[in-house]
């Protein structure tokens, strides 16, 4: 069955590297299992799932991934998602808080993971956020930077 | 002639209180994996189960990525984790990377080289693995297709060139654990 990363590669069943994929089911069941556990969790730390998708097509942007990004948001849109969501969803700069620290963490670790600090963390507690809550988001966050990477990687090998 | 590289292993300190076994909850206790006999678990897992779903996923991935039997070469998917390392700023996930390329291949060569900025004096087969996962780690991926075909001039099949991607993706993601949620060091 086609997973979230053929679809964003573009592999159909019958490719050659759809098969390929299936040689290790477990890379292929382990981020499906991943993506669970980040996105929709049964218990959510109160990082709500339609919070976690609009971050998700947010980094999908970040890097350039349009497919992940079109993935995203058809999800995000069967949670009706608020205006302020939307906007934080499609890259644009968020004011409300806490969703402008949230928008700003996924954004620097996306983006810059080298010049990560303390304070970056130090930032989430003082809006607000329980240390569940920063694990929860950080793996949300390398989640997605990992699955960029492979679904980046499986187009290069399919077009190469 | 490169010099040997000295690469004492870091201790790494997190920014955020891990959870005290002895207050973990039942959920926690089981990812850790608890037992009478395995009480002394590192601050590593334990900042991590603070959230045990994702912890218990990761882990899972993450070791059939790096340590899966048959496909490429286990040096070289440490080659993968070490260029992703380097370009996401993970000190500690480079040091760790580093001495398991020098222990699987037996020689501190390749690391040495990379340490201290030599990637030229790499053999055209690691330099192709280097270069790739350097490339596919940057935010948005500068990979090419040019880079896909130095792997396949180096012999290497499409099983195995999916297997370097998966190394170097699941350091795009302990990289932005490891770096973010703490700090490294020589201290214990």
């Amino acid at each position: 069955m086609s997973d979230a990363i053929d679809k964003a590669a573009g592999l159909a069943p019958d490719d050659a590297l759809y098969q390929t994929r299936r040689l290790r089911p477990e890379f292929v069941e382990g981020a499906a299992q991943c993506q669970a556990s980040v996105l929709t969790p049964e218990t959510d730390q109160g990082l709500s799932t339609d919070v976690r998708l609009a971050l998700a097509q947010r980094m999908a942007l970040l890097n350039r991934d349009a497919a992940l990004v079109q993935d995203y948001q058809t999800q995000l849109a069967a949670h009706q998602p608020s205006a302020a969501l939307l906007a934080l969803a499609a890259g644009e700069p968020v004011s409300d808080e806490p969703l402008a620290t949230l928008a700003r963490h996924a954004d620097w670790v996306t983006l810059n993971p080298t010049q990560a600090t303390e304070q970056h963390i130090r930032l989430l507690e003082q809006a607000g956020f329980s240390h569940p809550q920063i694990v929860a988001l950080s793996e949300l966050v390398a989640f997605v930077n990992f699955q960029t990477r492979v679904t980046a990687g499986l187009r290069l090998l399919r077009s190469a | 002639m490169i010099p040997s590289v000295n690469l004492k292993p870091l201790h790494w300190h997190p920014w955020i209180a891990p959870v005290e076994v002895d207050d973990a909850t039942p959920a926690q206790r089981e990812a850790m994996k608890v037992t009478p006999s395995n009480k002394k678990i590192s601050e590593y897992v334990r900042t991590l189960v603070h959230d045990p779903e994702s912890y218990t996923a990761r882990t899972v991935l993450f070791n059939a990525i790096m340590y899966v039997e048959g496909g490429l070469d286990r040096a070289d998917r440490e080659l993968g984790a070490l260029g992703a390392s380097i370009v996401n700023g993970c000190r500690y996930c480079a040091v760790v990377h580093a001495r398991r390329h020098a222990q699987l291949a037996g020689s501190d060569a390749v690391v040495s080289a990379i340490y201290f900025d030599r990637a030229d004096a790499l053999s055209s087969r690691d330099a192709a693995i280097y270069r790739f996962a350097r490339r596919l780690s940057v935010t948005p991926s500068e990979a090419t297709p040019e880079d896909i075909a130095a792997l396949r001039a180096e012999g290497m099949d499409d099983a195995e060139i999916l297997d370097l991607i998966h190394a170097i993706a699941i350091f795009g993601w302990a990289n932005r654990l490891m770096h973010v949620l703490g700090h490294a060091d020589l201290n214990k």
